[in-house]
């Protein structure tokens, strides 16, 4: 009996194998031909008439199964959207540099176009461009200091332009490859100048951060606001010319019956990067003491 | 005749499926292979003389319903049928976590398979192979053998019932 089934599934297993290896060779035969026959061959346009055949059922189901695939399409976007968000957030992080890189760039070229006007405008004078690099710490010092010195051919008291060819101040302390600038701003400083419309004198005195302030020599003077301060060139330190500043405001006579007024500077002192030294012509004394300053 | 008319139920089923539905519920790159999913379910209901049939009428209908060579799908799905009908004597648990592990290296062998037979016949135009969307697929067909296997189960075990009838 069990022998009797052992031989029937004995001739199961073998008919299976025989079906199968007809199988594969009917599909070797069928490769075979299908490759070797032309796109016009029997093959191809069977496979073309039921292309024809199923296209009509196939947009049919495309239509009626769309919003499923929308809903499969919206639930893999999901998972892609994350990816795309990390990946734009990263991308605008470098575009983000660029532009600053960018903006840092286009900064830096309108400064030294603002310094070659400055040049072209004092044909005169001869200018030695220099970085900013650093300021002083101590909040009662207005100083800078600057990235050159003896060796670049820089001495005491050449006065400093900002990049518009405003003054900021003057050179008080020289050392081979760095200087310290005294801004206008400083209570130490003092520098000659004049009102641009009448030509009256006076001296320019800093005031710590509340600025600049100018002292007429003629108190009866007619001043008003936004007149343009200009350097006068006696002292001997500050070339004769060069814009300070407007008056912003002109108070009421003091108690020595001198008027306050207030300049406002040109240069953005609290802003500069590169300075504008004028080497040429050099400083002929040193500056008068701001008297009764500490 | 009534194993006949089952087969040939099944088999345009799935291959309808396979034409009309899987295109559109693929995800990204990846499409269901719902025929080979069926040819491995009925291998293991019917064993491997009518899994290897069914692979290779069902592979065949798929050949001549696509652009793909002729032949190559259908001695794929043969061979896949063939050993999958093979495992069923090996298998005695009715989980159908059997059935969805066997599809899914049913369906990486069978790109395999693919893949090398389109290398064999010198075919230029082969897609660039890529295991990451063979790892998918496989994936997504071991999903979805959760629905086909009971289907065909029903079919197979329905077919019995009458027999015994009979």
């Amino acid at each position: 009996m069990n022998r009797g089934r052992t031989i029937m599934i004995e001739r199961q297993n073998r008919r299976q194998r025989a079906l199968v290896i007809t199988l594969v060779v009917i599909c070797v035969l069928l490769v075979t031909v299908y490759s070797r026959e032309s796109k016009d061959g029997l093959f191809h346009r069977l496979q073309r008439l039921s292309l024809d055949i199923i296209s009509p059922l196939q947009k049919g189901m495309s239509k009626v199964l769309s919003p499923v695939k929308d809903g499969i399409g919206f639930v893999v976007d999901l998972g892609k959207a994350r990816g795309e968000r990390d990946r734009l957030r990263e991308e605008f992080r470098d575009m983000q540099g660029r532009v600053d890189e960018l903006e840092a760039l286009r900064l830096e070229n309108e400064e030294l176009k603002s310094m070659i006007a400055v040049k072209e405008n004092n044909p005169g004078f001869e200018f030695l461009v220099v970085d900013v690099i650093g300021a002083n710490p101590d909040i009662w010092e207005q100083t800078i200091q600057i990235g050159a010195g003896y060796s670049d051919g820089l001495r005491e008291y050449m006065a400093v332009l900002s990049e518009d060819g405003s003054l900021a101040g003057r050179i008080i302390l020289c050392t081979s490859e760095a200087s310290v600038v005294q801004l206008i701003t400083d209570e130490k400083s003092s520098v000659g100048a004049k009102l641009q419309t009448n030509g009256e004198l006076g001296v320019l005195r800093g005031e710590g951060r509340n600025g600049v302030r100018l002292e007429l020599l003629n108190q009866d003077a007619e001043v008003k606001t936004g007149d343009l301060v200009v350097t006068s060139g006696l002292g001997g330190t500050c070339p004769a010319g060069l814009p300070v500043g407007n008056i912003t405001e002109i108070s009421e006579r003091r108690a020595d019956l001198s008027v306050g007024i207030v300049i406002e500077p040109r240069a953005r002192l609290t802003r500069l990067n590169r300075v504008m030294v004028v080497v040429s012509p050099p400083p002929r004394t040193a500056p008068i003491e701001a008297a009764g300053r500490r | 005749m009534h194993r006949r008319l089952t087969f040939f139920v099944v088999l345009v089923l799935a291959l309808l499926v396979q034409l009309t539905v899987a295109p559109e519920i693929g995800v990204g790159s990846v499409r269901p292979d719902v025929l080979l999913v069926a040819t491995v379910c009925w291998a293991l209901f019917e064993g491997p003389g009518q899994g290897a049939l069914f692979g290779f009428f069902g592979g065949l209908l798929e050949d001549v319903f696509s652009t793909a060579v002729l032949g190559v799908g259908a001695f794929a799905k043969t061979i896949i049928g063939y050993f999958s009908g093979e495992l069923r004597q090996r298998i005695v648990s009715k989980s159908v976590a059997w059935p969805m592990a066997i599809v899914f290296f049913a369906s990486i062998l069978h790109e395999l398979v693919k893949f090398a037979t389109w290398a064999m016949v010198g075919l230029e135009d082969r897609p660039p192979f890529s295991f990451g969307i063979i790892a998918g697929l496989a994936l997504y067909n071991a999903l979805l053998t959760l629905a086909i296997y009971p289907v065909i189960g029903r079919f197979a075990l329905g077919e019995e019932r009458s027999l015994m009838f009979q």
